[in-house]
């Protein structure tokens, strides 16, 4: 930064003294009183915004805790997006960005946030309509069309069960789909290895479904590839049938 | 699909809890003074397909303004171009012809980004912050290509090195960056009894004839000495009395109700509208339609 106007240098210290009102000087001339508005506004905007995203992040933390990891948000993390909404993102890159141990916040945590920011980013996410879908044509020779709403994520741990009662204690590789159906609710589905895979198989190559499980058979270097592209074809049915897949293409 | 002309008489900031009620009561006798809604941009960039198809149902209904939150006009970051130019992207988008900010700031510069602390601090009062900031509007007038409204914003700490009251920096601002004045009433009287002056005499130097439109709400009374702005309570009368004067200075000037917490009913808010079209219609002198239009050109 070029060098600071008089006016600059003392917003500087306004900020400083907003971002950590217990180690930053109080400002020479200002009253505390006065001060104290904009240390409690600046926080609990933010503050209100983080915790309304991450209910359960929240409780497993527990209250000090999670009030501490928020003041060292607001702290050490410099915010470039301008729209308020983006708050829980940044968050979830603050906490990305921490130095290990530094919060000693437990080895699910990130994965937790991001597992309940998804759920908000889903549901608000910009959706272009897809067109020339057939909605009732068969799986196995088209190519199946996800809801573009559809997201596919893979975690270390089980974050769909985290809850104040049950916390996590070893590593258990989770794959789920989280959608937006067609009434604008978001949904969450568990799936196996196997599901998860076909998944990604066909949203990385333009594939029919029966493609892609003949893809999937020589992966696994099944004896009886047939018994996987049935198998497959009925799973791809059933996501149909909840949404996930709007229909197909040529 | 609005033209500047349109913004005349009342109007409501839009919520998003109040989309329906809005919605359910379109056209009929209740609302008739919604004659324009006012949004943040920052609210509906980029915010879905839900929200645009509400956005579109309010642009072909209703003339929309522009109210920004994060530019952050005095602050010592880098003017963020980008974003403004998805704001112009934006306006033109949904064909709205007014956009304006607060004469505040709300980002630090912190570690090389922007740091946005998503609140309006107070710019000091001194010099070099006038040409500051000046310049900034000016910027920001040529990147969209048509002039901006600047806000008086309310504060709650005064700036010991500031070198001028509040109302010399807002025309000094204003004069050099050839700017509108978006003229917040509430503001006025929130500084007034923070500050300890006049909200009459302050009122007396606004340049009334760069007002595009103003905004009336509500206040939180901290201590007697300390209201805060939240735009949560009902108008109170000094409010309505300032509110009367600055229309019997200027002519009745296009006036919106802000609602941003604690929101009660549409109805409710509907009396507040309802009041200010009153002293609209209770004033002697009036702006012409054109008046806003000659505004922008300049």
């Amino acid at each position: 930064m070029a060098e600071l106007a008089g006016f600059q240098r003392y917003q500087l210290a306004f900020t400083a003294r907003l971002r950590d009102p217990q180690n930053q000087p109080p400002l020479a001339g200002v009253p505390d009183e006065r001060m104290a508005v904009y240390e409690e506004i600046v926080f609990n905007n933010l503050f209100e915004s983080v915790s309304a995203c991450f209910p359960v992040a929240r409780k497993v933390l527990g209250k000090r805790r999670w009030l501490k990891l928020n003041q060292a948000f607001m702290r050490d993390y410099s915010a470039n997006n301008p729209l308020f909404r983006s708050i829980p993102a940044q968050f979830i890159e603050f906490l990305r960005l921490l130095e290990p141990g530094l919060q000693q916040l437990p080895p699910y945590f990130i994965s937790l946030c991001h597992y309940e920011w998804v759920e908000l980013s889903v549901a608000s996410a910009e959706t272009a309509a897809i067109k020339e879908v057939q909605t009732a044509a068969d799986l196995g020779h088209g190519r199946p069309v996800f809801s573009p709403s559809m997201q596919l994520l893979n975690y270390e741990y089980a974050v769909h069960r985290i809850s104040l009662r049950h916390k996590p204690r070893q590593p258990e590789s989770t794959q789920l789909l989280v959608f937006r159906n067609a009434d604008d609710h978001v949904k969450f589905i568990e799936l196996n290895a196997v599901t998860y895979r076909l998944i990604s198989l066909l949203q990385n190559d333009p594939l029919s479904g029966r493609q892609a499980l003949t893809l999937l058979a020589n992966e696994l270097q099944h004896p009886q590839p047939e018994s996987i592209i049935e198998f497959g074809l009925s799973i791809l049915e059933d996501l149909r049938n909840q949404g996930v897949i709007i229909g197909t293409q040529d | 699909m609005a033209t500047i002309s349109q913004i005349q008489g009342t109007g409501l900031g839009l919520k998003r809890e109040l989309i329906p009620q809005i919605q359910s009561l379109y056209g009929q006798e209740p609302l008739a003074n919604i004659h324009f809604v006012e949004i943040a941009p920052e609210n509906w960039i980029n915010a879905g397909s839900k929200a645009a198809r509400q956005l579109d149902w309010f642009v072909e209904r209703y003339p929309v303004v522009c109210h920004g939150l994060c530019l952050s006009l005095g602050g010592p970051s880098p003017l963020n171009v980008d974003f403004l130019h998805q704001v112009k992207t934006f306006l033109r988008q949904y064909k709205i012809p007014v956009y304006t900010e607060h004469l505040s700031y709300c980002t630090d510069g912190f570690k090389g980004k922007q740091g946005y602390l998503y609140d309006l601090l107070p710019i000091p009062f001194t010099e070099e912050a006038v040409h500051y900031v000046a310049q900034r509007i000016r910027q920001t007038q040529d990147i969209l290509g048509q002039r901006i409204g600047v806000e008086n914003a309310s504060f709650y700490v005064a700036a010991p090195i500031s070198e001028m009251s509040e109302i010399d920096f807002i025309n000094a601002v204003i004069t050099e960056a050839d700017c509108l004045l978006h003229l917040d009433i509430n503001n006025i009287y929130v500084n007034s009894v923070n500050f300890g002056f006049d909200p009459h005499a302050f009122l007396r130097r606004i340049p009334g004839e760069r007002i595009i439109y103003s905004h009336m709400a509500g206040h939180y009374r901290q201590t007697p000495n300390l209201l805060v702005d939240t735009h949560g309570e009902n108008v109170i009368d000094p409010v309505w009395d300032l509110l009367e004067d600055a229309y019997r200075l200027f002519g009745a000037f296009p006036t919106l109700l802000e609602r941003d917490n604690n929101i009660p009913p549409l109805d409710v808010l509907m009396h507040e509208i309802d009041k200010i079209a009153g002293y609209q219609n209770k004033a002697a002198k009036h702006r012409p339609a054109a008046f806003a239009a000659e505004l922008m050109a300049g």
